[in-house]
């Protein structure tokens, strides 16, 4: 139950609009971040908290790519392969990342570290080939610089980001 | 003039030794040309599944009202036809079906055929209307009868693939 | 009335109000836009494109203000750079629109190949084929041919039940999200949404049950593809094999315009059975919509175990018979009995047989009154007859200004369509002002609630003048006042005072007398406002006109058949015995019941006469804004069965040995003998009811697109009653008796009303089975704590000796000292029920 053990953060996060309903996208990164993604019981609590049908957070968690309705990985690398991107090698790159990691599209390995998803464009296409990695940018990749990645992650030295975090520290960028 | 007159014998004297064309039937019977409409049948897939998907596009094409058609809904357990909708009720009254073809034409799954029999004879009203069992080719050798017990989500298209004919 | 623009659609000049669309602008000029996603009961979105024309605006210098004139003296117009959507734009002075120009074709034309790209074109199978919007406007505009490669179409989830009642089409959407914005917007049940986003895009839910509305078939008419379609008619025929009849609902006191499509069912050995039902426009009442429950409670119509033929009692045993012997048998047996006869009519029948009831009693019983509604919950119809909503009143007309006070009813679960309407005048400004026991769904959009305690409803409504200053003006200065009110937690000679008291501060405010002011009863059957108008009413004569001679009331009717006092009882289209209103037959020595079902009370019967179903007859319906409407026949009749008013003329034909004929038809009996004998009704006939007028938005037609696929009127919108206080002015104030309404101490059982309230009529419709409200007792946490009673506990309700097991249930919005059962069909006693603890094995 997020509304009890987040009581403060979401009376903080509510605070902000002048309407319930408008703080529905950082109390779902607050419900995503509780249970890892948004599973049922999520959406009905946040649509409960902010007395919404819960179809309507159904609906929102399945419009943004950054909601996950099903369990992912510890990093979720998010690969655009849109039209720029693909010029640039975005798809070959893609495929190499799902050889590399030994999983499906969409899918997420055996060890329960990576998911490998494709996603519209994430406005660096100028960067391109470029993976999101809970929300940090890793650009110009190749298969050697890709390695070196995985190889941080592996060994969890990962810069870890939050977004909740940020909302709470009224992140302004 | 004696000449016409012998030309004229001579194509009696032909048809003498000619065998007759007369055929006796119904001992013996005239094969009918490939695209005859005759009594129509309900085809049926390799599988043994009926082609007919209930949609009454044949009823409704048809100018004498002379077919009617009742639909129900296929389950994997009972599948009669593919996808979701087979003719739960089929029946053609040959009484006044005018063999015009049109619900050939209007079948979207080629299930109604015209076939090639064409002894058609009732005593009473009754027994002119033809009902699906009447209607419904026998099941292929390769296939098994319908309703079907079939694996989930194995037939959900009503109406196969069709390209656009070139 | 807002202001007229004057606007040029292709050529043609039209003047329409301003703030319309430019779609609905060249819709009321007979210019058809072709649409998707506009529908002009809702906001527009702009989704779909398919409405792209060419709009242009009369240049202005912007000094002077003065038109720019072209070279040749015309008007210069400024024709922007692209199409626009025609449902986005509004209409503004001078604009010219092209609706059919080559470049506006060419963009339709490509709409249309976009919108088949993954568009199955499974018209055969799909039960929305051949009155499809996508197909028509296909036909219309389509190029024909497509340049997408056909490999490339995205194949999708067929046939998703998003619950019982609707089934989704993942393949056949075209994300027009007319539903979507429909369950927001109108029903105020957002409990369908979009998912995921481009191709992948679909309609889910997440209500359980899914798709939990009262309004959810109603996005099946206006879906423009089959993406949305009903469980109930899911592949039960293609549309053009349909016959439509137009008829009304049978089910709540608004009187639903429905139109019932049936067709001939080799299943059911050829008879002409109910296919669906669908809404038929009427503006007046209930607009292009009907609730779930006029959709899909008709089966018992259809049940196979209605009466076929009339049952006599012989050796004991109820024999089936002849109907010449049956009718012989009672006209005899009531001739005989004379003075000690008496008469309960159901409110569920049609005007012409609550009259031929009455004149049974009154003319061929020689002025016997002893004549009643059976199952009396509402009284003040002869208020309503005063004071009631004025001839000439439209709900949809209440906005900015007006004040609606809503007292003592849900009308969420009594009369949906009213719900709805009241909620959309509130949307359009009006002030609405709640009044109730409860919390009740219409709290959200009001303006002002009040919760009072139990009984008090009286004195709420007599002082609604002063006790809050901001509600004493909104219902003083209101420029229109309309005022509903039901009968929820009320006895019956409560809503009477209830009723007198609001017709007083409708007279002392001055809201009588004209369109869009009065009262409205939120009566508990469809035709209860015609069982005062044809007086089955002991101290009244038809026309309102009160009787020297008074009879018995029901309340005196039920004990004189206990006591002996009444020897015969006639009832027809009611159950008072599984009411709880009578016990059994008493010392009654002849009990006729007329009826669709072998009822408690029928059982008990002497003779059962079969009636017929309002689905096999003609007849009118007066509903709670007094309209009478006619509905007509829609299948052949079940067994022998006859009309109710046939019936009742035949036993007056053999008791006046002839001199009393049975009329031809039911348009006979309204004509010759309503029409003469009702005051309010002088001016109505079956032709004058059936009379239609132009309505906005124009439904039907070959433009399904626009409106959806409700039914257009052609069989009459029906006639509203003038009140009396609309000729008659001034009106002296009414009495209002003094009554003791306090309560016993000790938790109060309140009754509240359900949609879906498991009954006689509901319980035949198998597909709503799991939405049926499940018996339960609600309950305030300090209450259930006293009690002793947890959530979801077993509990059983004893009433006079009937048990009946119920749930449970511990709520935020019920009242303390009060207990709410919902769930239970109305039965008398019900209120004063014991609360039982079921003891339930603790299981290991």
């Amino acid at each position: 139950m997020i509304k009890k053990s987040y009581a403060t953060e979401i009376e903080d996060i509510l605070s902000r609009y002048p309407t319930k309903r408008s703080a529905v996208l950082p109390l779902m990164h607050l419900a995503q971040q509780e249970y890892g993604y948004m599973s049922d019981e999520a959406k009905r609590e946040v649509a409960e908290i902010l007395d919404l049908d819960p179809t309507h957070i159904l609906s929102i968690a399945g419009f943004y790519t950054l909601y996950y309705e099903e369990p992912v990985g510890r990093y979720v690398l998010e690969v655009c392969n849109d039209l720029a991107c693909a010029l640039r090698g975005a798809d070959d790159f893609l495929d190499m990342v799902l050889g590399k990691l030994d999983v499906d599209l969409h899918g997420t390995t055996d060890d329960g570290l990576f998911t490998v998803k494709n996603v519209m464009c994430i406005g660096a296409c100028d960067r391109a080939p470029v993976l999101q990695c809970n929300l940090k940018f890793h650009e110009h990749l190749d298969e050697a610089k890709f390695d070196a990645l995985v190889d941080q992650w592996r060994s969890d030295s990962a810069e870890q980001t939050s977004i909740v975090d940020q909302i709470i520290a009224g992140r302004t960028e | 003039m004696i000449l016409e007159i012998l030309k004229g014998l001579g194509t009696t004297a032909k048809h003498l030794v000619r065998p007759p064309v007369t055929i006796q039937y119904p001992e013996v019977k005239r094969p009918v040309r490939y695209r005859f409409k005759g009594r129509h049948e309900l085809k049926r897939y390799d599988n043994g599944l009926e082609k007919c998907i209930g949609c009454a596009l044949c009823a409704a094409a048809c100018p004498a009202d002379a077919i009617f058609v009742e639909a129900s809904e296929n389950t994997d357990a009972q599948r009669y036809s593919p996808g979701e909708r087979y003719a739960s009720t089929y029946e053609i009254n040959m009484l006044r079906c005018i063999f015009c073809g049109y619900c050939e034409d209007a079948c979207p799954t080629e299930a109604i055929v015209l076939e090639h029999d064409y002894e058609l004879s009732f005593v009473d009203r009754a027994s002119a209307i033809y009902t699906k069992e009447m209607l419904i080719v026998p099941v292929p050798d390769s296939g098994t009868s319908t309703p079907q017990q079939v694996e989930a989500g194995s037939f959900d298209r009503a109406i196969p693939d069709m390209e656009d004919p070139k | 009335m807002s202001d007229l623009v004057s606007i040029n659609v292709d050529g043609v000049d039209i003047e329409v109000p301003a703030g319309t669309t430019v779609v609905d602008a060249a819709m009321r000029a007979d210019i058809q836009i072709p649409v998707f996603c506009h529908h002009p009961k809702l906001e527009p979105v702009g989704m779909c494109r398919m409405c792209l024309v060419r709009i242009g605006m009369p240049v202005r210098d912007r000094a002077t203000g003065e038109l720019l004139k072209e070279p040749d003296g015309s008007v210069q117009y400024n024709w922007g750079r692209t199409l626009q959507t025609g449902c986005t734009v509004r209409v503004a002075p001078g604009m010219h629109v092209v609706t059919n120009s080559a470049e506006a074709k060419d963009a339709r034309d490509d709409i249309i190949e976009f919108l088949l790209t993954s568009h199955p074109l499974d018209c055969p199978i799909c039960d929305k084929g051949g009155e499809c919007p996508l197909q028509n406007l296909t036909m219309a505009h389509g190029g024909g041919t497509s340049r997408f490669n056909f490999n490339d179409k995205l194949t999708n989830d067929k046939s998703v039940p998003l619950g019982e009642l609707i089934y989704l089409d993942r393949e056949r959407c075209i994300q027009c999200a007319r539903c979507t914005r429909f369950q927001s917007e109108i029903a105020d049940d957002p409990v369908i949404a979009f998912h995921n986003r481009g191709r992948h895009l679909e309609i889910v839910t997440m209500s359980d049950p899914g798709f939990d509305s009262y309004w959810s078939g109603n996005t099946t008419d206006i879906c423009p593809v089959g993406a949305l379609t009903t469980a109930d008619f899911r592949f039960g025929a293609r549309p053009w094999e349909l016959t439509p009849a137009a008829t009304l609902s049978p089910h709540d006191a608004a009187g639903e315009n429905i139109t019932v499509s049936t067709r001939r069912e080799a299943k059911s050995g050829g008879r002409v059975v109910v296919k669906r039902i669908m809404p038929r426009q009427n503006e007046w009442v209930n607009e292009i919509w009907i609730s779930d429950r006029t959709r899909f409670v008709h089966h018992f119509a259809e049940a196979a175990d209605r009466l076929k033929m009339p049952l006599v009692r012989k050796n004991g045993q109820l024999t089936p018979t002849t109907w010449d012997e049956a009718l012989t048998l009672v006209a005899e047996k009531l001739a005989a009995t004379g003075e000690q006869a008496a008469g309960l009519a159901g409110d569920r029948l049609s005007n012409e047989d609550l009259f031929m009831f009455q004149k049974l009693f009154r003319k061929a019983l020689n002025k016997n009154n002893n004549i009643d509604l059976a199952n009396k919950r509402l009284a003040g119809g002869d208020v309503t007859a005063d004071v009631g909503i004025a001839s000439g009143s439209n709900l949809g007309d209440l906005g900015k200004g007006d004040t609606i006070v809503v007292i003592a009813t849900d009308l969420h679960e009594e009369v949906p369509i009213w719900w709805l309407r009241v909620k959309q005048a509130s949307e359009r400004g009006a002030r609405l002002i709640v009044l109730n026991v409860r919390e009740t769904r219409l709290d959200k959009h009001a303006s002002f609630v009040m919760h009072y305690a139990p009984g008090q409803a009286i004195a709420v409504a007599g002082n609604l003048l002063e006790h809050d200053e901001e509600v004493a003006t909104a219902v003083r200065d209101a420029d229109n006042l309309v005022i509903f009110y039901g009968y929820e937690g009320l006895s019956y000679d409560e809503t009477d005072a209830l009723a007198r008291t609001l017709g007083n501060l409708l007279l002392e405010t001055e809201h009588v007398g004209r369109p869009n002011n009065g009262l409205i009863a939120v009566w508990p059957r469809n035709n209860t406002q015609g069982v005062w108008d044809m007086a089955v009413h002991p101290g009244l004569t038809p026309g309102y006109r009160a009787d020297r001679n008074p009879g018995l009331d029901a309340n005196a009717i039920y004990a004189g058949a206990e006591s002996g006092d009444i020897t015969a009882l006639y009832i027809v289209g009611a159950d008072p015995v599984g009411d709880g209103l009578m016990p059994g037959r008493g010392a009654l020595d002849f009990m006729v019941v007329q009826e669709l079902f072998l009822t408690e009370t029928a059982q008990l019967a002497d003779v059962v006469l079969p009636a017929q179903s309002w689905l096999e007859r003609d007849g009118t319906f007066t509903n709670g804004e007094r309209r009478v409407q006619r509905y007509n026949p829609a299948i052949q009749k079940v067994g022998d069965s006859r009309p109710d008013w046939q019936i009742l003329a035949q036993v007056i034909e053999k008791i006046t040995e002839g001199s009393e004929k049975t009329p031809f038809a039911a348009s006979l009996v309204f004509s010759k003998e309503i029409a003469k004998s009702v005051r309010a009704y002088k001016d109505m006939d079956y032709r004058t009811l059936g009379q239609v007028v132009e309505q906005f938005p124009k439904v039907g037609g070959d433009d399904l697109y626009y409106g959806g696929t409700s039914y257009a009127n052609e069989a009459g919108i029906g006639q509203q009653w003038s009140a009396s206080a609309e000729s008659k002015k001034p009106k002296k104030p009414f009495d209002v008796p003094e009554l003791d309404v306090t309560r016993p101490a000790g938790l109060v059982l309140l009754r509240v009303a359900a949609l879906y309230t498991p009954g006689t009529l509901n319980q035949y419709s198998e597909l709503l089975h799991a939405r049926m409200a499940k018996p339960t007792v609600m309950l305030h946490y300090a209450d259930a704590d006293q009690l002793g009673i947890a959530d979801g506990m077993s509990l059983v309700l004893r009433v006079n000796g009937t048990e009946l097991p119920a749930t449970a249930s511990i709520q935020d919005g019920v009242p303390s000292g009060v207990a709410l059962l919902r769930g239970f069909a109305w039965r008398k006693g019900l209120e004063s029920a014991e609360i039982v603890k079921v003891q339930t094995p603790i299981t290991a």
